[in-house]
């Protein structure tokens, strides 16, 4: 027997999106005859405010107590619908979406005839679903308005800033001796070559001195439990293992150098004067002296993507911000040694930037840097000298080049122990070890782990300005999330039937969202209704049908397969 | 919406008649190859509906006046002779509407649109507006259609440009890129040859909403092309005749172009002029690679000399910088990547708002590595390829990190 009900039926014509493919008249004389239908009417555009009047007034003349929108897709108007319903008093959770725009009118184009049963199948199907919908009230979860920035350079630095500055607590994590990362290494910056030293001071100053930041050196987050906006954190110090309740985290953990050793080809570790570009910023600092004689460096060959763009031995990606560094350093050189050589091996130049373009030509133009394309094959020394070979691509001929030191711009690789610190937050990482962003175009600061976000090169290779940018907008996002009094977590996640349940543990290992656990003394799995998302996974794993999904269950899946089959 | 999601009221000033800008006009984006219109729109009506957020399309900023913490704007908004608070964009009006006009803007030339138009299918709000210079009541006084069809009498002829008063605590410029106008390319044939189309041209034939619903069908004769020329750097990094910086998105989006070409079309030949393949990015040295091995685009390291028509064809002369030859390629069709030029509208609007911009007229951010969201006058921020050419993440990464300063600053006053 079936529940009885009263639901109201409304079928949008999108303009011509659906009603130019399906003959909405008919399905709504079809739908009419359905029982427990009590309603049902067709709209141009049901989102508008006369479509959704048209509901709301339906709801209260004809006492509905489920409604179907026959629209678009759901990531549309579900809530706009779901939003309407409500204020004439059928809860959210008893409206459904019947998708007949992109699973229907779109798709099937040449073919109105089917077009329009299929729609009238999918409304059939979505009105079983309705039919036995709970009535649900959102879960709301408290947060802790404190963040847990990882990294101290100057993505972490910018993000903890940001977040101070709006009034909220932080704590700053960072696993070396001092605050300021890479910044603190390099000698002076594109465009404009000005040293780093003072800015960055001034920034280490604000969060040393800021009443909310609580800065934690040579310190490592060890553990992380929780969920977003109830994370606990545990963080080994100098002075022992700490504790913090934080509602948000941001891992601004940087980059590092792909190792010396591992460019054999260019005679990686083997030669002290072949040095990475990290080293020359050092030099171009301290002095231009030789590593292995203390000699004035006179001449210089830097060979760009060492172990970027080279899929068989190395990076297959471009490693984004050596181009610049190294027209930077190259200018840098010649501004420090006039008389002395600059050669450049590069595969493509990539100045993709504001006054990037302008910068490199004034390297090539003022500085007289020779620039040379073509990847280089080998580096060696022999008799004291550096010896760089390779391709002039442009002319075709090879090239040895001989130098007093060589410079590799080394791919820039994942941090050390990102991989940990991932499955700690249980966030994942691409290919490479770097965090994975939620979205590659729309979400590039949130990772797909509510309340934990991406600052910085942690992400991908990044320079200054960008990462700036980035850390700004990820302290955005958590200051988005601190600004709610609770947090609203959808209802439909999933729930145990105790008495079904046999405590085998299946739906533990199929949760990716680590939601579900067996009750300590009770035998049974239960839910964290904060972590889970309403995925199924665990619906679908269970045998005894005890782990279940609200508002999607095998009740109502039967119910809805039953219609279409019928 | 970073703003208004944490509780903050936000007035948004959009110059055309619905939001979305540029990224409504794309295919799919790289390199994912994700539809663009699938994953904006949702977006765009999560601005259109949320309570906190409060649009003036069709409008534009007319001067501001304060400081930091109270400024008072005022807002020019454009005549649409359509009554938007009682049309209930049901769309009749655009199906009745007699005048067919060429969208110059929207579909870049390609397609059409009526003298009552939305710019999209999906726009937001969905509410038309009426371009007088086309309306045949307008320029000869008779027809009345959409008045006449329109079921909840939202017409209105005599409407009148209206200003508007907002009182707000921060600003943020997000005003976005133009293409340089085809015209300025005399070596290019200055916009005089219908198959040599610009790449957001380009992207409308992609489209699977746009004017050819998705079909690669050339201007001139409407014919299916089977030789495509992509000609990168058009406009860009050429200091002696035009731009001398990199537009820093060609290059990924030609790949795209050229992709999405043979996946359409897979008889046809792609081929791409460049001068340096800049693919720095997450997934793009990867994404070029692809089109290489496994969609069979074909890479010229060269630029382009002189296109011209010849026998129904577009005829490019270069040369090859690897081999040194000249190269002679009869193309069926021409995509140019034409350099990103900041809207005309931002020099007025800089001046307007107290701003500095670049000699190319970019708005001048007030530290180019440490203070890249900050205008340099306080409590304006800025966001997007207003200051300089910027692909969508890097863009939408900036414009979050704008909203956080300026949460920042909410949030020290309480």
């Amino acid at each position: 027997m079936k529940k009885m009900a009263r639901i109201g039926v409304f079928v949008c014509h999108c303009g011509f999106n659906i009603a130019g493919v399906v003959d909405v008249k008919r399905v709504v004389e079809e739908i009419k005859k359905l029982p427990d239908v009590a309603f049902a009417a067709d709209y141009k555009y049901m989102c508008s405010e006369p479509g959704q009047n048209l509901i709301r007034q339906a709801i209260k003349e004809h006492k509905l107590d489920g409604v179907v929108v026959a629209a678009c897709s759901p990531s549309m108007h579900e809530v706009t619908f779901r939003k309407a319903a409500a204020s004439a008093g059928v809860n959210p959770y008893r409206t459904e979406i019947a998708n007949i725009r992109e699973q229907v009118s779109w798709p099937h184009q040449n073919y109105p005839e089917e077009a329009t049963l299929k729609a009238i199948e999918v409304i059939r199907t979505i009105i079983e679903k309705v039919r036995y919908d709970e009535s649900l009230i959102p879960l709301g979860i408290p947060v802790i308005k404190k963040a847990l920035v990882i990294g101290g350079g100057i993505a972490g630095l910018t993000v903890a800033l940001d977040i101070a500055n709006a009034g909220y607590p932080v704590i700053l994590v960072e696993k070396g001796e001092e605050l300021g990362g890479k910044v603190r290494r390099l000698s002076g910056l594109y465009i404009n070559f000005n040293a780093p030293d003072g800015f960055l001071e001034e920034k280490i100053k604000a969060v040393m001195e800021h009443p909310n930041v609580t800065v934690l050196t040579r310190s490592e987050v060890k553990e992380v439990g929780g969920y977003v906006g109830n994370f606990i954190v545990k963080v080994e110090t100098p002075s022992g293992e700490k504790a913090f309740d934080v509602g948000a985290i941001v891992v601004a953990t940087g980059f590092d150098l792909y190792p010396l050793q591992a460019l054999g080809e260019y005679g990686g570790g083997r030669y002290p004067d072949v040095i990475t570009a990290l080293e020359f910023e050092r030099m171009l600092r301290d002095g231009l002296k030789r590593p292995s004689d203390g000699k004035e460096v006179k001449s210089v060959a830097f060979v760009q993507c060492a172990g970027s763009r080279d899929p068989q031995r190395h990076r297959p990606y471009c490693s984004k911000i050596c181009c610049m560094y190294i027209a930077k350093q190259a200018s840098l050189f010649k501004q420090k040694v006039p008389d002395g050589q600059a050669l450049v091996f590069y595969i493509d130049i990539r100045s993709q930037g504001k006054k990037y373009e302008e910068f490199v030509q004034r390297a090539i133009v003022d500085y007289g840097v020779l620039y040379i394309r073509g990847k280089v094959a080998r580096v060696y020394e022999e008799g004291g000298r550096v010896f760089v070979r390779g391709v002039d691509t442009l002319s075709g001929r090879p090239v040895e080049a001989e130098v007093d030191l060589a410079v590799l711009a080394n791919a820039v690789v994942a941090s050390p122990g990102t991989e940990e610190l991932a499955k700690r937050l249980r966030v994942a990482t691409d290919a490479f070890g770097f965090f994975q962003e939620a979205h590659p175009k729309l979400r590039p600061v949130e990772s797909l782990t509510a309340g934990v976000f991406i600052a910085g090169a942690a992400q991908f290779p990044k320079d200054i300005p960008e990462t700036i940018a980035q850390a700004s907008g990820a302290a955005a996002k958590v200051l988005g999330l601190f600004a709610q009094r609770e947090l609203i977590q959808e209802p439909t996640v999933a729930y145990v039937v105790e008495e079904l349940c046999s405590g085998c543990g299946l739906c533990i290992e199929a949760c990716p969202y680590e939601a579900r656990a067996l009750h300590p003394w009770k035998g049974i799995a239960t839910v964290n209704v904060a972590l889970c998302q309403g995925c199924g996974a665990c619906a679908v794993v269970c045998p005894n049908k005890a782990s279940r999904v609200r508002n999607f269950t095998p009740l109502q899946y039967l119910a809805m397969v039953e219609e279409i089959a019928r | 919406m970073d703003i208004a999601n944490a509780g903050y009221e936000v007035v948004v000033v959009e110059r055309l008649p619905s939001i979305g800008g540029h990224m409504l006009q794309l295919s799919e984006t790289f390199p994912t190859l994700d539809c663009s219109q699938c994953i904006l729109t949702p977006r765009t009506v999560e601005v259109g509906r949320h309570e906190k957020i409060k649009l003036y399309t069709y409008s534009e900023v007319e001067s501001l006046e304060g400081e930091v913490g109270n400024f008072r704007v005022r807002i020019r908004r454009y005549p649409s002779y359509v009554n938007w608070d009682i049309c209930t964009g049901c769309g009749v009006c655009q199906e009745k509407c007699p005048k067919r006009v060429i969208s110059t803007d929207f579909e870049r030339g390609i397609g059409k649109r009526k003298a009552i138009y939305t710019l999209s299918p999906q726009a937001v709000p969905n509410k038309p507006v009426i371009d007088p210079e086309n309306c045949l009541y307008f320029t000869q006084g008779k027809c009345r259609v959409c008045e006449r069809f329109c079921p909840v009498g939202a017409i209105d002829y005599n409407q009148k440009e209206r200003i508007f008063e907002e009182e707000v605590g921060a600003v943020i410029v997000a005003t976005g890129y133009e293409l340089l106008p085809l015209t300025e390319l005399g070596e290019y044939g200055a916009g005089t040859i219908p198959d040599v189309i610009d790449s957001l041209a380009f992207e409308r034939l992609l489209s699977a909403s746009g004017p050819t619903a998705g079909k690669i069908l050339r201007p001139s004769d409407g014919k299916e092309p089977k030789v495509v020329v992509f000609v990168q750097c058009a406009g860009s990094r050429d200091p002696e005749r035009h731009m001398p910086y990199c537009s820093k998105i060609c290059c990924m989006y030609t790949a795209k172009h050229a992709m999405l070409y043979k996946h359409r079309v897979h008889d046809g030949q792609a081929i791409i002029f460049y001068i340096d393949i800049r693919s720095a990015g997450k997934g793009y040295e990867e994404f070029i690679h692809r089109a290489v091995t496994e969609d069979r685009v074909l890479y010229i390291r060269g630029k382009v000399a002189r296109l011209y028509q010849e026998d129904g064809k577009v005829v490019v002369r270069g040369v090859d910088t690897l081999s040194g030859r000249q190269v002679e390629i009869a193309a069926d069709l021409v995509v140019l990547a034409v350099a990103m030029v900041p809207r005309p509208e931002t020099r007025a609007l800089a001046e307007k708002l107290g701003l500095r911009l670049d000699e190319h007229g970019f708005l001048e951010e007030e530290d180019r590595n440490f203070a890249p969201l900050e205008s340099g006058r306080p409590g304006i921020f800025l966001a997007g390829a207003g200051t300089g050419p910027k692909d969508i993440p890097e863009t939408v990464s900036q414009a979050s990190g704008a909203a956080g300063k300026v949460l920042s600053l909410f949030s020290q006053w309480g």
